[in-house]
């Protein structure tokens, strides 16, 4: 049952995220989908489901970006081993201290990502982050707010994290 | 609850890392073997992938139509009457383009040039974006089974659109020509001055290695030198909107404005073989202008 949700999961963040996403994004920035549902599931669902779950979201997205492979593993499984990780050392998660973790591992997978670029020099570097990079994570951490409190609205969350 | 009684035990937790560290050090000391490895899956996981991917893009496509079709005619007139007066000009144009035509190949029959053959395209449909913000990409409905490889070139009948950096078996991603990661050979048609065409970060193209001596001016075309890379010669790239000269550099560069509106573009070709080398491929397409099916 949970490796069907899994599946589902990623079979429909691909389209979501390069099909309907560009409708949605506010001066060409458009969240990564990805980032946020591997932070979520580490949290809720521990460090292995996580990490497993965030190799397989890189590896479908990857396949549909002119990105490197080996960035959206280790940016999307990372996520979700630090979100399980980091999920057990805070006692209570809040929207508002899910926004700003997701805020801040999107922030270091960008940099990440941006590291690897090749023929950019620090202006242009400078430039990515300023309107690329640091937009996308404040984005990031609205939805995985944003999300957290839609799920906090229907199911008991505090229960889901702590059994 | 099925997330309630999933949470790693702090057994599971310890392969967790070991599992991250393993891929961590495998990606640092055997990239291209890893990476190797999970291109074979690609091909099938591509494909179950682009099932919901296509559905989703068909019906966004049917949205958009209806509403380009039924609800956004506002100012349709006016345009109308303006596309009106362009092909009143164009037909103009078309004709001494035509005199030029035959007086041209009237020069080739006398000169005895060797007669060269029309690439074979593949028409291909546009069904997402890069699925992040770092690239400027598109995503086409037609990969490796339909003949598409890394390094074709993409275009559409008014120009240059990109090249093919990925494929799977149903899909490809295609870096557009508006990328700072991609590198396309160009020539201003007039001075026939060369040069590389590089993307720019704020989505425009770029002229790089102009020779100093060039005579360029704002408004100069810039096409493909078809010399390489996956574009024959004389494919539209774009129009010189500044030239940047700078102090003691060796080379001039200059500022692009694309020929093609690269975040508009919904239908392309892809060219499968460039002049000289064409082979019919099934399904593919002979000439530039042919309309897509």
């Amino acid at each position: 049952m949970k490796f069907l949700l899994y599946l589902i999961l990623v079979l429909l963040l691909v389209p979501t995220q390069t099909t309907l996403l560009p409708y949605l994004s506010v001066w060409g920035i458009k969240p990564d989908l990805g980032l946020v549902a591997a932070a979520c599931i580490g949290l809720f669902a521990g460090e292995m489901d996580g990490l497993l779950v965030g190799l397989a979201i890189g590896w479908a997205l990857s396949l549909f970006s002119a990105g490197e492979l080996w960035v959206s593993l280790l940016t999307d499984g990372g996520v979700g081993l630090l979100a399980g990780f980091l999920g057990r050392q805070v006692s209570q998660v809040t929207f508002a201290t899910l926004g700003v973790g997701v805020l801040l591992v999107s922030l270091a997978s960008g940099l990440l990502a941006i590291v690897n670029f090749k023929n950019v020099d620090s202006a242009q570097m400078w430039w990515i982050v300023e309107s690329i990079v640091l937009p996308q994570a404040c984005f990031d951490g609205l939805v995985g707010a944003g999300l957290y409190w839609l799920l906090s609205q229907r199911f008991d969350v505090t229960r889901l994290r702590t059994e | 609850m099925w997330m309630v009684n999933s949470r790693s035990s702090s057994g599971a937790r310890l392969v967790a890392v070991a599992c991250f560290a393993l891929l961590l050090v495998a990606l640092v000391l055997l990239p291209n073997q890893i990476q190797g490895l999970l291109h074979y899956l690609d091909g099938p996981v591509g494909h179950v992938v682009s099932v919901p991917l296509e559905a989703i893009a068909s019906f966004d496509a049917g949205i958009v139509a209806r509403w380009e079709q039924y609800v956004a005619l506002q100012g349709v007139w006016e345009e109308n009457q303006q596309l009106r007066k362009e092909i009143e000009w164009l037909r103009g144009q078309n004709s001494q383009l035509r005199e030029s035509a035959a007086a041209t190949e009237r020069l080739t029959a006398l000169l005895q040039f060797k007669e060269q053959a029309l690439p074979t395209m593949v028409a291909a449909q546009v069904i997402g974006r890069d699925a992040t913000n770092r690239y400027r990409a598109i995503i086409l409905n037609k990969g490796e089974s339909d003949g598409i490889m890394p390094d074709m070139g993409v275009i559409t009948p008014a120009g240059v659109v990109g090249r093919v950096v990925k494929t799977t078996g149903s899909s490809s991603v295609v870096l557009l020509v508006t990328d700072p990661n991609n590198a396309i050979a160009g020539l201003i048609q007039r001075t026939r001055d060369e040069g590389i065409v590089e993307g720019t970060q704020q989505g425009l193209a770029k002229l790089k290695y102009i020779p100093l001596l060039s005579t360029l001016r704002d408004g100069d075309r810039v096409v493909t030198s078809g010399l390489v890379g996956g574009f024959p010669r004389g494919l539209a790239i774009g129009t010189i909107t500044h030239i940047d000269k700078q102090e003691g550099a060796l080379f001039l560069s200059a500022e692009l404005l694309p020929e093609v509106d690269v975040g508009r573009v919904e239908e392309v070709l892809v060219i499968q073989s460039s002049y000289g080398q064409a082979t019919k491929v099934a399904g593919g397409v002979d000439l530039p202008g042919k309309p897509l099916p």
